[in-house]
């Protein structure tokens, strides 16, 4: 039995690292959750966040939805910095591109609660785009075309030679937790199993290995 | 008058067109399609570049100039009108102030507003004409002028042509693939074969003294192939059939012998008359052409009149003796 | 008789195929609801970037397009290379176009321009798709242009560029037309290269087919909307192409050919 595993963009790496057999979509996860709705075959979702998850759940369209793991976000920019960024503070600069992820987009809503935090929200004035998800975030900045962009720390050390990592103040942080819940129509039974073996401590391990944080 | 010399060679696929001709009036260049009639006219108007030579028009060396700066009036075979300007506008895109005088000279002013695809194929030919012409050209340059016209049509333009060009007074060089057209047209006529200049001679001349065995069968004469030996005052020529047939030429060894249809006559029965020269055959076949009808016997084509044809009771596979005088052959080189 | 009912099944089939989604969005989308998003602030963003963005793109494939076509429409050496490589973005995948934008234009790329990202980015996106519509279009328009007619404008006393004006555009204007009419089409919806290379930021880069896909995620409705928006702009311009009115010229290819 091969499981249909919609999953957020950030798990990208880490999810065949943990099963390689099982089929996986990843994406934004509002654009999974809008295929959900849309009907789309699967049998388990993988969030970003707990409010999409939450939501279906309410629609009955997934069973109840469980924390796996948890991230932090990160600020990022090209290796060779081209912007001279060295803090949120130098993103209110003219001229300074930034790429963020769509309002929606968990990473995107993330980015907006760091900068509010940090009253800093004037930097969006510079956004250059919004990205469907975080690694089209990601892409940009690694390519260098983008001079700054905010992502999870998970995803900036997929690419480790072509980005720098600006740590956030603490303060800052917002909870980002990952939620996991079987979708109803799918193969149920299966899907149970497999969320109960991401809870375990096997791949618990693995997602630790690649920076997520633990459940708690 | 002036002059339009012409003096040039062209590269064409398969052989190369020289040309060294002087026009002053009317010349026509006739020749089995494919001998480079068109590309001739190509380089008068500047259209084709030769690889050598020049066309100078009084005195003026045009070789070097642009189509748009020769002063050519060029009627296309296919007349390549504007088709998305009307008539009127297409008459008037080589010059405005002779428009409107040229459509009533050739009889289209009715059809000003009409656009060339409404147009009969006459209709058509007179549009470019006047197009050509209100360009007021030194030099009128006819590509075919007559051969997309039906046989109606053609004997009609034909004749309007020729008086049209009778009034014009330009050097005219004009192109065609029918002797019959260019020896109504023109008054010099030039056979053209793989680019190269066979005879030119007025119409006449060409009849009366073909230079050679193709000038002969393209003005329209039976060419037949045989060996000449001279006898006391005629040559006695052997056919590639065996038969004898006399001249009054003189030649010795491999001739063509030129007749014209209209020196062949007809008979049921053989007469004794001062025609030297005999062919009995079978009628292949029977064609009317205006007033008179051409007949197919052997070897020959004769043409007799329609009231002849009649008397004679002609008609495919019946036998007739066909008769020529030797002085009515003509020898020619093969 | 059971092979003319495969046939009819079949060509029904292929019609329901092509037909039904486009029917389906209108289905859902009530034209009262239609209309009233057209008032929602990203649709009205998306549509004056699309119109934007594209009349930029048209006006630089038409400028750029017609005389590269006149050239390409002449037999020379190397004519079946050059019109190869100007007709290659037209079956490279859009993600390809994307990259190699980024290759050529991006801060990294053969030219170091800070293009990626702007209106600009857009601009370029869309003609590199669309442009090559345009210019095969153009190129068989030009070729159709009877030699002959234009030398006949040349003896009649017309340099070239007077030729080219009131003779061989007028007669190949049909085809030049129609051949604008795919690419702003094309153009219109186009997606991929645009989202790589010129990213999505509403109001600046966000185009009527990144709002549908933005949208997909927010709300379907609204997505239906823009969709439903641009089948009838698409369909507009497919229609007008087909039912132009009957020029001069096609009504003389048909004498001609009578």
């Amino acid at each position: 039995m091969i499981l249909t595993i919609l999953a957020a963009a950030s798990l990208t790496n880490v999810f065949p690292a943990i099963d390689r057999r099982e089929r996986y979509s990843f994406g934004g996860s509002n654009a999974l959750a809008a295929q959900i709705r849309q009907g789309a075959p699967a049998d388990v979702f993988a969030s970003a966040n707990t409010a999409l998850p939450q939501q279906l759940y309410r629609a009955r369209l997934v069973e109840k939805p469980v924390v796996f793991t948890h991230n932090a976000l990160t600020l990022i920019v090209p290796k060779s910095n081209p912007a001279h960024i060295r803090s949120v503070a130098d993103l209110r600069r003219k001229g300074v591109k930034l790429v963020v992820a769509a309002p929606g987009v968990p990473v995107g809503d993330y980015t907006r609660t760091v900068l509010r935090r940090l009253h800093r929200t004037g930097v969006l004035r510079n956004v250059v785009s919004e990205e469907n998800d975080v690694r089209d975030v990601l892409a940009k900045v690694a390519l260098g075309e983008a001079d700054a962009g905010f992502v999870y720390r998970t995803d900036a050390r997929t690419v480790r030679g072509k980005v720098r990592t600006l740590s956030l103040p603490r303060r800052a942080q917002p909870r980002v937790a990952y939620a996991v819940a079987v979708v109803r129509g799918g193969h149920a039974a299966a899907a149970r199993r497999w969320m109960q073996r991401l809870l375990g401590k096997a791949a618990q391990a693995k997602l630790r290995a690649a920076g997520f944080l633990p459940r708690r | 008058m002036a002059t339009l010399a012409l003096d040039f060679a062209l590269p064409l696929r398969g052989f190369e067109l020289t040309l060294a001709l002087d026009v002053e009036r009317t010349v026509a260049l006739v020749g089995p399609s494919g001998a480079g009639k068109s590309s001739a006219l190509r380089v008068v108007a500047g259209l084709a570049r030769p690889r050598r030579g020049s066309v100078r028009f009084d005195g003026e060396d045009w070789t070097p100039l642009p189509p748009e700066r020769r002063r050519v009036g060029l009627v296309f075979q296919d007349y390549a009108l504007f088709p998305h300007l009307d008539v009127l506008a297409n008459v008037a895109y080589g010059g405005r102030e002779r428009a409107r005088e040229l459509l009533e000279r050739l009889r289209i002013a009715h059809l000003a507003r009409a656009k060339p695809g409404e147009l009969s194929g006459g209709e058509r030919q007179r549009v470019a004409l006047a197009r050509a012409l209100a360009r007021d050209p030194a030099v009128l340059l006819l590509d075919e002028p007559l051969a997309a016209l039906d046989a109606h049509t053609k004997s009609e333009v034909r004749h309007e042509l020729s008086e049209l060009l009778g009034e014009l007074r330009l050097p005219t060089l004009l192109v065609t693939h029918d002797y019959e057209d260019a020896a109504a047209l023109a008054d010099q006529v030039g056979v053209l074969v793989d680019g190269r200049l066979r005879q030119l001679a007025p119409p006449a001349e060409l009849v009366a003294r073909p230079r050679d065995g193709f000038v002969a069968s393209f003005t329209g004469a039976n060419l037949l192939h045989g060996h000449a030996s001279p006898t006391i005052g005629l040559t006695q020529v052997t056919l590639e059939g065996g038969a004898c047939v006399y001249s009054t030429d003189a030649a010795d060894g491999a001739v063509g012998v030129v007749v014209y249809p209209w020196e062949v006559s007809l008979a049921r029965e053989q007469s004794a008359d001062s025609a030297l020269n005999v062919v009995h055959g079978e009628v292949g076949s029977v064609v009317e052409v205006g007033n008179r009808v051409r007949v197919r016997v052997g070897p020959l084509t004769a043409e007799v009149t329609a009231a002849s044809a009649e008397r004679l009771g002609l008609a495919r596979g019946g036998r007739v003796y066909a008769t020529f005088k030797a002085t009515g052959t003509r020898l020619v080189p093969l | 008789m059971i092979r003319r009912l495969l046939v009819f099944g079949a060509t029904a089939t292929a019609l329901a195929f092509l037909v039904l989604p486009v029917v389906a969005i209108f289905a859902r989308v009530p034209p009262g609801r239609l209309f009233a998003q057209l008032g929602n602030g990203a649709v009205v963003d998306a549509i004056r970037v699309s119109a934007e963005t594209s009349a930029a793109a048209q006006a630089l494939v038409l400028v750029l397009g017609t005389p590269a076509a006149v050239v390409l429409a002449r037999r020379f050496p190397g004519r079946g290379l050059l019109v190869g490589l100007v007709e290659l973005p037209l079956v490279l995948p859009p993600a390809v176009a994307g990259i190699g934008l980024f290759a050529a234009f991006g801060r990294f790329g053969l030219l170091h321009t800070s293009i990626p990202f702007t209106r600009l980015a857009v601009v370029l996106a869309v003609a590199f798709v669309s442009g090559p519509l345009y210019v095969r279009a153009a190129i068989a328009a030009f070729e159709g242009v009877d030699p002959n007619v234009v030398a006949a404008s040349r003896t009649l006393g017309a340099g070239p560029t007077r030729t080219f004006f009131r003779v061989v555009l007028p007669l190949a204007r049909p085809g030049l037309a129609a051949g604008a009419a795919l690419a702003l089409a094309r153009g219109l919806g186009e997606f991929g290269a645009t989202i790589m290379f010129a990213g999505s930021l509403r109001g600046v880069t966000e185009t009527l087919p990144l709002a549908v896909y933005s949208e997909f995620n927010v709300d379907f409705d609204t997505a239906l909307a823009i969709s439903a928006l641009l089948v009838a702009l698409s369909a507009a311009l497919l229609l007008a192409l087909k039912w132009r009115p009957s020029l001069s010229t096609s009504r003389f290819r048909f004498a001609a050919s009578s």
